[in-house]
């Protein structure tokens, strides 16, 4: 089944009506990437994509993952670049994974591979640390404080 | 949450186990951002942040978006500076938006305000259009062709 469930709505890949939120990334490499998803959070893998522009799906948590690589632009962007990020320490947007156990997801996805910048740091409402995919993009993984609901 | 599921996970936020993903934006004014997503989507605001550094909170469909400023390296990430795109037409990872009907999507949006930089235009696959948001993030919007799942 392809739909995960949100405050008792269903949402689905392709959407049969409304809509679903998915996260695109550029990336050098659509199999390290796909490969990366799936073994450090256990993303399901929906399609590897192919040659002729369709690009990779992977179910992750509540989310889907939309992998393929760069470009120049195209008739419905038509001043739009993709790349993979120019400058991994200068960033906009990110992936930000809220956890129930921030030090079991620690050493957990470690335990896979994953390369965390640093080890679960305190903070005003959370404690937070972050780690890098393979094409150096930022994800943070956050626990909220009791009595911070959204930290 | 008071709800029983069979083969169907269901998702939180914050969570009480596991995970769920949220998309973070820097964002230049969190309460510009916060009216755009209600405004357009229809999504709902959760948390409107605090001048103490708590972020904004958005639901959307079946994710969150957590808005907050930009800032300087913190100790947890002390490389990474945080800003709003400096040139929106270089892009690496965005907002994916699949929908089930995009011409509705598309007149409904923008009689709501989304600037979108085309009309839909048939792609391999799928039909496509792209909308800039208050700080020129782009944002998906797609339709998959029947017979491409994952168009």
């Amino acid at each position: 089944m392809d739909n995960v469930q949100v405050e008792q709505k269903s949402y689905e890949m392709p959407p049969r009506e409304g809509f679903t939120v998915a996260h695109f990334l550029t990336v050098a490499d659509v199999d390290r990437s796909a490969r990366f998803y799936e073994t450090i959070f256990g993303g399901r893998i929906l399609t590897r994509g192919n040659s002729s522009g369709a690009p990779a799906f992977i179910q992750i948590a509540n989310t889907w993952l939309i992998l393929y690589f760069g470009g120049g632009p195209t008739p419905d962007k038509p001043l739009v670049t993709l790349s993979v990020p120019a400058d991994p320490d200068k960033v906009s947007s990110f992936m930000n994974i809220r956890v129930a156990d921030i030090r079991a997801c620690y050493e957990v996805w470690r335990s896979r591979g994953a390369t965390f910048i640093t080890e679960p740091m305190e903070k005003v409402g959370e404690t937070c640390c972050y780690l890098r995919d393979p094409d150096g993009y930022l994800i943070e993984v956050g626990q909220s404080k009791p009595g911070f609901t959204y930290g | 949450m008071n709800n029983v599921q069979v083969e169907q996970k269901s998702y939180e936020m914050p969570p009480r186990e596991g995970i769920t993903i949220a998309h973070f934006l820097t964002v230049a004014d969190i309460e510009r951002s916060l009216r755009f997503y209600e405004t357009v989507f229809g999504s709902r605001i959760l948390s409107s942040g605090d001048e103490k550094g708590a972020p904004g909170y958005i639901q959307i469909a079946n994710t969150w978006l957590i808005v907050n400023v930009g800032g300087g390296p913190t100790p947890d990430k002390p490389a990474v500076t945080l800003s709003v795109p400096p040139d929106p037409n270089k892009v690496s990872s965005f907002m994916n938006i699949r929908v089930a009907d995009i011409q509705a999507c598309y007149d409904l949006w923008r009689s709501r305000g989304a600037e979108f930089i085309t009309e839909p235009k048939d792609k391999y696959g799928e039909t496509r259009c792209y909308i800039r948001d208050p700080d020129g993030y782009i944002i998906e919007v797609g339709q998959s062709k029947p017979n491409f799942t994952y168009g």
